[in-house]
């Protein structure tokens, strides 16, 4: 007998994986296949465009278009190639130019064919564009890339930007449902149509009277489904209802469609009847016509745009029925729509070629304009000097840069999460559902059993996104799409009989083969073939990406269907196939894995492992460990823990921990603080930490070594007592060591970046960098104190410590036009102070001044200020078990706790953070901290497999300490021993980049807001503290009726309007004649003070803008 | 404050602590070694031995970088984070030829030979990675320098350097925890109830013993001063 394998072992294959592939390889991929293929295609389908000038119209032709490296075009218009780091530094796009062969074709002849350079294409970094794909470790170091960055994000303007995964439905694919409304039953086939760029949703309702109604985008009214198919060109009833199904019981449900068909008997009665209703009131010719292009361009046009495709749309509108009338008759169940292999999930490649498409209609629209209004002067570069590349680029650059993709779609991209290693990694493998947020939508919030190893079932955001955003699992790879022609050759090679010769019997009772939402054929036996379709594709004959799904029906009488997925964008998952109850993956070959003799691309290779989508899950029985095959096992699962996706799997001990704890933990562990990049002495991000000693976790997972988090830690390692301490540490505090502070635990640098760029206006005037001095009038002068820093050139020095308000980069600016003219201006021009001063809230110390030089030829300064961050009452800290809680005591080693070996804690919480929240995990992470300490070598915390609370005692009981983790601990105030023994073990603690610091605000008085007199709002703009209802209510309920007038009035916006007795209305002081007025009455007015909130004067005066009088009628207070 | 049974009128307090406030007093050293000490104190009560194992962490002084003066530093670590490095370097400390600058009489913000000592850090890498070891700064007083010469204090990539002026002062843990002479301090039940355990462990900076003694000396000092405040008042 073979050996067998070892569930643990199996990991090595799944860890060669994301090291081959790399997280981001669902990013990279569909980017590759989009510019390798794509851009071509949506080329193709325009083909070219008809210049119709009088004299000689001509047609240019488009050929070959490829993409060039990318590179920076500078100001003086020299061309340099650029690396990413460039880019960030100096906010330029990392692109690359797009070129595109022309022809002109003037009456049948060709000539001048020329490469135009069409516009810039972004450049995903790590792409096979991008430089950075193919060097070495050493070339990406020196090149002042961090090697472990996974790519997948685009560089716009200097910031990195991700195409988040967008969930889809699965085109092309009917789906039956079952709808309930208002008590009625109505039965619904649904087909989202989709070529790339374009979607038409084709809907087919079941009557209550048993008609059938089709309803299609492109045409205001819903069509009986009969006139469709005639109108399709299906002539007679009997083929129109064979096309449905030949079985009596579903042909009877049909009847009363054909009577509802009575009025068009014929194809062109049809077309008429559809054309009467796209085309209303036009020619008989023309609605004909448009009922055509109906059906050739708007409905189901992923089978095609030409009239020949009509038979194959018919047969598909045809098994749509069918599957409608199989759902009427129970023979077949409603389809799940949450269930993932009706799911695809689109990603960078697709989300850019929709925008090329319109950016490239966009740009030929242009062109011929232009090519037209030239006219007759050819010769030269006509075709060159007609080509706007901005419509491209600018196109493209936008989107990227807002995520606004058009058509309400927005948020398509976001601002890659550098905050960690561990945040970025995750934020690539984020999918977003296109569900609304506002609407509840429970069950496409819910965990489905289909996202077992494809989806986390942890990781997602608490409250409105919660379910709807979804994190990849580990072992979740996404399908490329393969070639359809040779899979099919295939299914024919197979045995399979085409739609449009198929033998009677095999009609009635075979089983239906689609292939990608097309309806190709039939099959006698369609277990048989999807069997031989899987044993082909484990010989690699056939592409792994391809899967094969049997779906037999509810019921005999239904049909058996087969589905071929060949499409881009299923999440698949890798399991090892299992044969006669036995696993094909060997001892020998994970050894071999493990010293890189053997690739999983191999195994895969070998049919011992195997892609699989979830369709084709419902195919096979996977079995969690290798012990529990059975004969009827068709896969082994590959290895548990990469159910988890990124932030979950380092979660130790998770499976011990309340579930949602999990989740909070995968949210938290992306705001902890760390080593995010070794880039990080050059790195311009506005906001940024840096954990000063971080510590890799003693106790560890498998997928700190999968992720390499070990490399890019983010937490640190904490002796950590569960203690009550002088209920400083109620409500979820800990008590921190002050010792352990001073001697640097979780110390971290905060960093803050400022830019100032020089710009250059209209007329020749720029910016200019410079200490502003007082005596040259500038506005906006702050006092030479704050310019103090400043070095000659207008730049702060190196290392200097900068307070708030502190100016770094001084600059001046020519006047605004606007204020050019002023009455009373008499001391000529003067420019304005334009310098980049330090927060108001913020300090610390000039860490890195950049200079360099902007796309439009201006120079820039970047300067970052380091602030270093000492933990203090208030910072927040987080175990990885959702355990969060801020510092509420810093307390002296002497007054701490001790063990009898003198260890003193650095951290103590509270032991009420457990019993409700039950998060096991953390007791026996801290068991295993404390054994691996003593031990020496990090423990294997692993979900599922990871060492047990019983081995870790061992290790404790022989080193002298107690299996439970307590332990005598004697109080340090008193030197008393306490009554209980204490648990105390080793915790990896995060710091979680909330501190204090940033949010400590109080004001007595200061700014208000413009228009209203009243405090502004907000921490960064000095705001007021908000005495709002409640409180109000409050000293109401009091009857502190002077507090609140205080409040509300005298302190908040107080103001004296003048009012006219008479009329009511507001009355001024007329300065030149030194009395008050009124506008009404003049001499006769009689005019009050009255103190007034000034928010009420605005809202009389924008009263009275809109025409309404708001009189006030005075009385005397007593 | 204090929450001894036995009558001990405070205003009869007078010499040693160790001498005549415990009639029963009994020190019996367990062990005594380089780096610790273990002392089995009986009679004594639990406030006051606990106030000497408090005192060996937090009021024994000991020399530990204070200042430091940054002429150069192209390495990788920031200054603050070098000056903290260095700050955690132990120090051999002298107790009887340095002050606490508190007390010292010469009123220079750097100190002067009583209360300060300099130590001097040049050091640069050519041709290859360079780790600096706390053996690399040069002291002016031979006898206060690392413990050991072997803590790493930072790596410098070839053509950096690191020059700095390094002030190291006595100073108290209670302030900052680079002043604490002792690592391990801690007070466990002996076997009755006027029974204590203390242990001691030093950094290298003091000699465990004279941590101990240190602390017992300085508790005397405070009850002293206490007793003189208390009967002044009194009085």
């Amino acid at each position: 007998m073979s050996k067998q394998i070892r569930q643990l072992d199996s990991w090595v294959v799944l860890q060669d994986l994301l090291e081959k592939e790399g997280v981001a390889r669902q990013h990279l991929n569909s980017y590759n296949e989009f510019y390798s293929r794509g851009l071509q295609s949506i080329v193709d389908e325009m083909g070219e465009v008809e210049v119709e000038t009088v004299s000689t119209p001509y047609k240019v032709k488009f050929g070959k278009i490829e993409v060039g490296r990318p590179r920076v075009i500078e100001i003086d218009g020299s061309v340099s190639n650029v690396f990413p780091v460039e880019t960030r530094l100096r906010n330029l796009s990392y692109a690359a130019p797009i070129y595109l062969d022309m022809t002109i074709e003037e009456e049948g002849l060709q000539r001048e064919a020329t490469r135009q350079h069409v516009g810039d294409l972004p450049v995903m970094v790590k792409s096979e564009l991008c430089q950075l794909s193919k060097l070495a470790k050493e070339q990406l170091i020196s090149a002042g890339e961090d090697p472990n960055d996974p790519g997948g994000y685009f560089i716009i303007n200097g910031s990195e930007r991700v195409i988040v995964g967008l969930e889809d439905l699965s085109p092309n694919k009917i789906l039956v449902d079952l709808e309930k409304t208002g008590g009625v039953f109505s039965y619904k086939a649904r087909v989202y149509s989709s070529v790339v760029g374009y979607r038409s949703k084709l809907e087919a309702t079941l009557k209550q009277d048993g008609g059938i109604n089709i309803k299609v985008p492109s045409c205001p009214i819903d069509l009986p489904f009969v006139i469709v198919m005639r109108a399709l060109g299906i002539k007679s009833d009997k083929e129109i209802a064979n096309s449905v199904s030949p079985k009596p019981e579903i042909q009877d449900l049909l009847e009363v469609s054909f009577d509802k068909a009575s009025e068009a008997p014929t194809e062109k009665d049809a077309l008429v009847y559809i054309g009467n209703r796209v085309a209303h009131g036009m020619l008989e010719e023309f609605r004909i016509k448009r009922a055509q292009s109906m059906l050739d361009w708007g409905f189901l046009p992923h089978l095609g745009k030409t009239d020949e495709k009509r038979y194959d749309k018919a047969m598909f509108l045809g098994e749509a029925i069918a599957k409608l009338m199989e759902l009427r008759l129970g023979w077949i169940q409603p389809d799940d729509k949450d269930h993932y292999g009706n799911k695809v999930i689109k990603f960078a490649g697709q989300m850019l070629a929709d925008l090329f498409r319109t950016a490239f209609r966009n740009l030929v629209r242009d062109m011929k304009y232009q090519l037209e209004r030239t006219g007759q002067k050819r010769g030269g570069n006509v075709v060159g000097a007609a080509i706007r590349t901005g419509i491209i680029t600018d196109k493209l650059n936008n989107a990227i840069a807002t995520g606004n993709w058009g058509r309400g779609k927005v948020g398509v991209t976001q601002l890659l999460d550098r905050t960690n290693y561990l945040s970025t990694l995750s934020h690539l493998r984020r999918v977003q559902s296109p569900l609304s947020r506002s609407q509840p939508n429970f069950e496409a919030r819910d965990l489905h059993a289909t996202h077992f190893g494809r989806i986390c079932p942890c990781e997602t955001p608490e409250g409105v996104n919660c379910g709807l955003v979804k994190n990849l699992a580990l072992s979740a790879i996404i399908s490329v799409s393969v070639p359809a022609a040779e899979v099919e050759e295939r299914l024919w090679e197979l045995g399979a009989k085409s739609i449009r010769d198929v033998p009677d019997k095999l009609a009635l009772d075979g089983t239906r083969i689609f292939m990608d939402g097309r309806f190709i054929g039939f099959v006698d036996d369609g277990e048989r073939l999807a069997k031989a379709f899987r044993k082909l594709r484990r010989e690699g004959q056939i592409n792994p990406s391809a899967s094969v799904m049997h779906y037999p029906p509810l019921n005999k009488r239904g049909y058996s269907r087969l589905y071929v997925s060949l499409s881009a964008g299923r999440v698949m998952r890798p399991l090892i196939v299992v044969e006669g109850g036995k696993p094909l993956l060997t001892q020998e070959m994970i050894t071999k894995v493990a010293s890189a003799e053997l690739s999983w691309r191999d195994l895969v290779e070998r049919g011992v492992v195997e892609l699989i989508d979830a369709n084709e899950e419902e195919n096979s029985l996977v079995s969690m460990s290798a012990e529990e095959i059975t004969s009827r096992h068709t896969h082994l699962e590959l290895y548990p823990g990469a159910m988890f996706g990124i932030s979950a799997s380092v979660i130790p001990y998770p499976e011990h921990n309340q579930s949602p704890r999990n989740t909070y933990e995968s949210a938290m562990a992306k705001q902890s603080l760390g080593f995010s990049s070794p880039t990080f002495p050059l790195s311009t991000f506005v906001r940024q930490h840096l954990l000063v000693t971080p510590q890799s976790a003693l106790v560890r997972t498998k997928s700190t070594d999968l992720l390499k988090i070990a490399e890019r830690p983010l937490g640190t390692n904490a002796v950590v007592a569960v203690l009550s301490f002088e209920g400083y540490n109620i409500e979820d505090a800990i008590i921190m060591n002050k010792s352990s502070v001073d001697r640097g635990f979780a110390r971290s640098f905060f960093y803050r970046l400022y830019e100032a760029e020089a710009k250059q206006y209209l007329g020749g005037m720029r910016d200019t960098f410079e200490v502003p001095s007082p005596d040259s009038n500038i506005r906006g002068y702050r006092g030479e104190k704050f310019y103090r820093l400043l070095e000659a050139d207008g730049v702060v020095m190196h290392e200097a410590q900068v307070q708030g308000g502190d100016v770094m980069v001084g600059r001046t600016s020519p006047p605004r036009f606007m204020e050019e003219y002023k009455e009373f201006e008499i001391k000529g021009p003067y420019r304005r102070d334009t310098s980049v001063a330090v927060r108001p809230t913020e300090s610390g110390v000039v860490d890195a001044v950049f200079m360099t030089e902007s796309v439009e030829g201006g120079k820039m300064f970047k300067v970052r200020v380091r602030d270093m961050r000492i933990p203090e009452i208030g910072d927040k800290f987080a175990s990885r078990h959702g355990q969060k809680g801020v510092i509420g005591l810093v307390v002296p080693q002497e007054d701490m706790p001790y063990t009898e070996d003198g260890v003193v804690p650095d951290v103590i919480i509270n032991p009420h953070a457990f019993p409700s929240r039950m998060t096991v995990g953390q007791f026996i992470e801290s068991i295993a901290g404390k054994a691996a300490s003593l031990r020496g070598t990090p423990a294997d915390g692993t979900g599922f497999v990871g060492e047990t609370v019983e081995d870790l005692g061992k290790i404790m009981k022989e080193r002298g300490f107690e299996p439970t983790g307590r332990e005598i601990m004697y109080d340090g105030k008193t030197g008393k021993k306490f009554a209980v023994d204490i648990f105390i073990g080793v915790v990896y603690y995060q710091k979680l980049h909330h501190m204090v610091v940033d949010k400590i605000h109080a004001r007595a008085r200061g700014q208000v807001q413009m228009l209203t007199k009243q405090p502004t709002e907000g921490r960064a703009r000095g705001g007021g503290l908000r005495f709002g209802e409640m409180e109000r209510d409050c000293l109401i309920a009091y009857g502190a009726s002077m507090v609140l007038k205080d409040r509300l009035l005298d302190e908040a916006d107080k103001a004296e309007v003048y009012v006219c007795e008479k009329c009511g209305l507001i009355a001024y002081y007329d300065a030149k004649q030194r009395r008050y007025a009124c506008k009404v009455d003049g001499d006769s007015a009689k005019i009050s003070t009255v103190v007034v909130a000034y928010a009420f004067k605005l809202l009389l005066q924008e009263m009275m803008s809109l025409n309404i009088a708001p009189r006030l009628r005075l009385r005397d207070k007593v | 404050m204090f929450l001894n049974p036995r009558p001990t009128s405070i205003s009869n307090f007078s010499g040693s602590l160790t001498g005549e406030l415990f009639d029963m007093l009994k020190v019996k050293v367990l062990e005594d070694a380089e780096d610790r000490v273990s002392l089995q104190l009986d009679g004594v009560d639990r406030s006051y031995a606990n106030a000497v194992r408090r005192f060996c962490l937090s009021e024994v002084p000991s020399m530990a970088i204070d200042d430091v003066v940054i002429l150069e530093n192209s390495s990788v670590l920031y200054d603050e984070i070098l000056a903290h490095r260095l700050g955690m370097l132990p120090l051999k400390t002298d107790l009887e030829r340095y002050i606490l600058p508190e007390k010292c009489d010469c009123g220079t913000p750097l100190g002067c030979q009583k209360c300060r000592v300099l130590l001097v850090l040049d050091a640069s890498a050519h041709e290859k990675t360079r780790t600096v070891y706390s053996g690399d700064l040069v002291s002016e007083d031979r006898e206060i320098s690392p413990i050991s010469a072997s803590i790493p204090v930072v790596k410098l990539a070839p053509g950096q350097t690191v020059k700095l002026e390094a002030y190291a002062r006595l100073g108290r843990g209670k302030e900052h925890a680079k002043w604490q002479p002792a690592t391990v301090s801690v007070l466990l039940d002996g076997k009755s109830e006027d029974s204590f355990v203390l242990k001691v462990e030093s950094s290298g900076v003091l000699r465990p013993k004279e941590i101990v003694t240190k602390a017992v000396e300085i508790l005397e000092e405070k009850l002293k001063e206490m007793q003189k405040e208390v009967s002044a008042k009194v009085e």
